[in-house]
């Protein structure tokens, strides 16, 4: 059984180091929200503070307003002399303002004090209007008072003079009222903004949920289980959870390709040894010296041979490690093509096969991975190589081609060995199929080869070279600036 | 520009006239004194009290606090309006009791009084004080007192049977009405104005049968009373229940009538002065005044109407009864018109001219 892997409680003390370094989603989400909203309610606050002060002096200067008229609708001008009789009734509308201190003044500009408070010197900031009722604040016996100042003419057949009315009281009521406004509003306002922080915290928990979902769901799994996750998420964790199932996708390749890899080598090394092993028992058991010596020449032989396998085997991983970690990049086809060509002319030669690279152009940028594209070359014109020198009597030639076409490159690698049945050519490419097992190969030279074209989204044709023999066709698309298909 | 430089003549002599007043007023009057004379503290109270009135309560005040002394001066209602403003810097007095509501309410209003709060103070009812700084401990009826064998006809039940009793025995009532001079009495003043603002036209009647009667006025209200109570007055106007009260309980010639109309209830204040020397005993004796012993201590003692007179069950003539509506005077900013200076001024000439006095 696979064992369960492990949860937060049983994290590593690097992990638990790590987590508690880790910045937190959900802090930095509600500590935005708390600074916001802080914001937000201290903006409120100062709004409401003006405002509860206007409204206060709203309210309370409409009282001043109506006293003052009471007392100047019982201002009078008898003879040219201006009398005034306040009425009860408007001192009565200022109780209202019930702790508030008052204080008035009337004068006339012709006849002067009249009656009030006469060291009450009080002018409005701006420029009196006749008629025009005033309010402001100014000090006057210890105390910032709220004054209503009014002055008008008084005309009679006699005469005319203007009279001035100057009526105050002090703020007492107006800041009660203004403080209870702002004590109310502030309280509503504080209440808001901890029903919204405890909302912030509540929602960041439930939008994190699903992420806590799909975390249990990957830890909960068997150690090999790497199939799709299929819980419900919402919209907005679908993304997380496709990507988690293309990664995994990708993992189940990599890791089915190095399962291959591995069988590919065992089976590779496998045939070998079990030949070694025979011929070591042979060696053992012939008497005779001169067929032990050829037995031992037999073995020296298929070592030779089994470092060949071997070297092919690592060259397979190092191609298919770069395949899957290199990014492809432009590269100039013709430079791994020469390359190979060089290597392989001599070993080609000692078989017999004379090996010749025919190509025109000067340069063939692909996007490809150089390396790869050499191991493509090396195990083609091996393979041909091979084919070539079997049955044949004279030694033989093999013609690498390059040509330019719109858009691609070809590369044709012709032999005129044996050639291969069209039943065959489908099957060339699979893993360990080899056409001939009296012919020395490993099967996987042209498995690799496709698996090289295949990453390049080239093609690979096989065909006959007439009169006999095979041909190999491979396309590379041609590397344009801003474009990677054909 | 004639009539202002008259006018202002006139008001200079005025305050010139109340200030000698004040000096030979207030400091002719000694203080009398109570408690041990070697007690630590000394309180200061200038009241328009009359002693008689006030005494059990000074001296149950010394009884419960024996380190503190008290002074206590017996001053005019006018004469205590101008020694507040004039030691307004250095008062010698630490709490100021009147009956004359307006004027003490105008000095709070103009920034002579300090602030006091205390359990007591808290208790009382908002009518019943002023920013803090204006204290009623007292309300009482304004009443009528008769001599019940002077009097002519029927003893008078309102304004009304007054003027009746008045206009029918025209010549026994001739110079046998007194009431206060509202130019030397504060509270007459206050009295005359609120009763001016209550009914109007009573009020101009009244004056008018005053006036043709030959009306004595009277600085104080012992005074009247002492002129009821030997006969020489058959009626007082607009006299203060408590002493009324208290002269017709010891007297049975005399009569105290609620006028069924409306009856005027005045309260009876105090307040502390700003830079008081002695402002923590103020407070404590202004506590104790609004505690349940001295406002039981006011009926039970007969000495003054209390404030809240549920303090007690007693069902005696402390207890105010009036028959008709009472006209509570409030103590708001409205007092103040009352002493607005246009119009006291202009008051005080229509009663003179309607009394038939000459300007002073």
């Amino acid at each position: 059984m696979w064992p369960k892997s492990l949860h937060h409680q049983n994290l590593s003390e690097e992990e638990i180091t790590a987590l508690n370094k880790a910045p937190s989603l959900r802090f930095r989400f509600i500590l935005a929200g708390v600074l916001v909203i802080s914001i937000i309610a201290a903006l409120a606050v100062n709004l409401v503070f003006d405002y509860s002060r206007k409204l206060a002096d709203l309210s309370y200067d409409r009282l001043l307003r109506s006293a003052l008229l009471q007392m100047d609708e019982n201002v009078g001008l008898i003879r040219n002399e201006v009398s005034i009789d306040i009425p009860w009734s408007a001192f009565a509308t200022l109780a209202q303002a019930d702790e508030d201190r008052v204080f008035y003044k009337v004068e006339s500009l012709e006849q002067g004090y009249i009656t009030g408070y006469e060291d009450l010197h009080s002018l409005p900031p701006n420029p009196p209007v006749l008629n025009q009722i005033q309010f402001y604040n100014q000090e006057y016996s210890g105390e910032m008072v709220r004054f209503a100042w009014l002055e008008r003419h008084l005309t009679d057949p006699e005469g005319a003079q203007t009279v001035r009315i100057i009526l105050g009281h002090t703020r007492l009521s107006r800041e009660e009222m203004a403080s209870s406004v702002t004590r109310r509003a502030v309280e509503v306002v504080v209440l808001i903004a901890l029903v919204a922080i405890a909302l912030i915290a509540i929602g960041s928990h439930l939008v994190l949920r699903p992420l806590h979902r799909i975390e249990r769901a990957l830890e909960d799994r068997a150690m090999g289980d790497l199939t799709p996750i299929d819980i419900n998420t919402p919209k907005e964790t679908h993304h997380l959870k496709v990507a988690i199932n293309h990664f995994m996708v990708r993992l189940q390749t990599n890791l089915e390709q190095l399962e291959n890899y591995t069988a590919d080598a065992a089976h590779q090394l496998r045939t070998p040894l079990a030949s070694l092993r025979a011929l070591a028992e042979n060696a053992r058991d012939n008497t005779s010296p001169e067929r032990q010596h050829e037995a031992l020449e037999n073995i020296v032989k298929q070592c030779d041979a089994l470092g060949q396998t071997v070297t092919l085997l690592l060259n397979q991983a190092v191609v298919s490690h770069r395949l899957q970690t290199q990014r492809l990049e432009p590269v100039n086809l013709l430079e791994p093509i020469t390359a190979s060509c060089r290597e392989q002319a001599v070993t080609a030669l000692h078989q017999g096969v004379l090996l010749s690279l025919d190509c025109t152009i000067k340069t063939a940028l692909v996007l490809g991975d150089s390396f790869a594209i050499q191991q493509m070359m090396q195990n083609l014109i091996e393979n041909a190589v091979r084919y070539s020198g079997a049955d044949m009597e004279h030694a033989s030639e093999i013609i690498v081609q390059v040509q330019e076409f719109d858009e691609f490159y070809r590369i044709n690698v012709i032999d005129y060995g044996v050639g291969i049945p069209d039943v065959e050519k489908e099957r060339v490419f699979e893993r360990f199929y080899r056409g001939r097992y009296d012919m020395a190969g490993s099967g996987v030279g042209l498995a690799m080869v496709k698996d090289i074209v295949d990453h390049h989204s080239a093609r690979i044709l096989i065909s006959d070279t007439e009169p006999k023999g095979t041909t190999f066709q491979v396309d590379f698309a041609k590397f344009r600036m801003g474009s990677r298909s054909v | 520009m004639k009539p202002l430089f008259v006018m202002k003549k006139a008001i200079v002599s005025l305050v010139a006239l109340l200030f000698s007043v004040i000096s030979l007023g207030a400091f002719a009057n000694d203080a009398v004194w109570f408690g041990n004379k070697n007690a630590t503290r000394i309180l200061h109270i200038n009241s328009t009290m009359d002693l008689a009135s006030f005494e059990p309560i000074l001296n149950e005040f010394v009884a419960l606090y024996p380190n503190i002394r008290l002074a206590y001066r017996d001053v005019s209602t006018q004469d205590l309006y101008f020694l507040v403003m004039e030691r307004q810097k250095e008062p010698v007095a630490s709490l100021a009791i009147s009956s004359a509501m307006d004027l003490h309410l105008k000095l709070v209003n103009d920034g002579y009084a300090q602030t006091y709060q205390s359990e007591a103070t808290t208790l009382l009812p908002d009518n019943f004080k002023w920013r803090d700084q204006l204290f009623a401990f007292s309300l009482e009826p304004v009443v009528m007192l008769v001599n019940k064998k002077a009097f002519p006809g029927v003893l008078p039940e309102d304004r009304q049977s007054l003027l009746q009793t008045i206009r029918q025995h025209g010549k026994e009532m001739t110079r046998r009405i007194g009431t206060y001079d509202i130019r030397q009495s504060g509270v007459g003043y206050l009295l005359a104005s609120q009763d001016a603002r209550q009914a109007d036209a009573t009020w101009g009647r009244l004056l008018e049968a005053f006036g043709n009667h030959d009306i004595q006025t009277y600085c104080c209200t012992h005074e009247i009373i002492d002129d009821i109570a030997s006969g020489k007055l058959a009626v007082g106007y607009n006299l203060l229940g408590s002493y009324a009260s208290q002269r017709a309980q010891e007297d049975d010639r005399l009569k105290m009538i609620l006028p069924k109309d409306y009856t005027l209830m005045l309260m009876r204040t105090a307040f502390i002065p700003n830079n008081a020397p002695n402002a923590r005993d103020a407070g404590l004796f202004l506590d104790f005044l609004l505690s349940d012993t001295a406002q039981q201590m006011m009926q039970t003692q007969d000495l003054l109407f209390p404030i809240q007179p549920d303090v007690n069950n007693l069902n005696n003539l402390y207890v105010v009864s009036a028959p008709g509506p009472t006209g509570v005077i409030e103590l708001d900013q409205q007092l103040l018109v009352g002493r607005d200076f246009a119009k006291q001024k202009r008051f005080i000439r229509n009663w003179e001219a309607a009394l038939e006095i000459k300007e002073e």
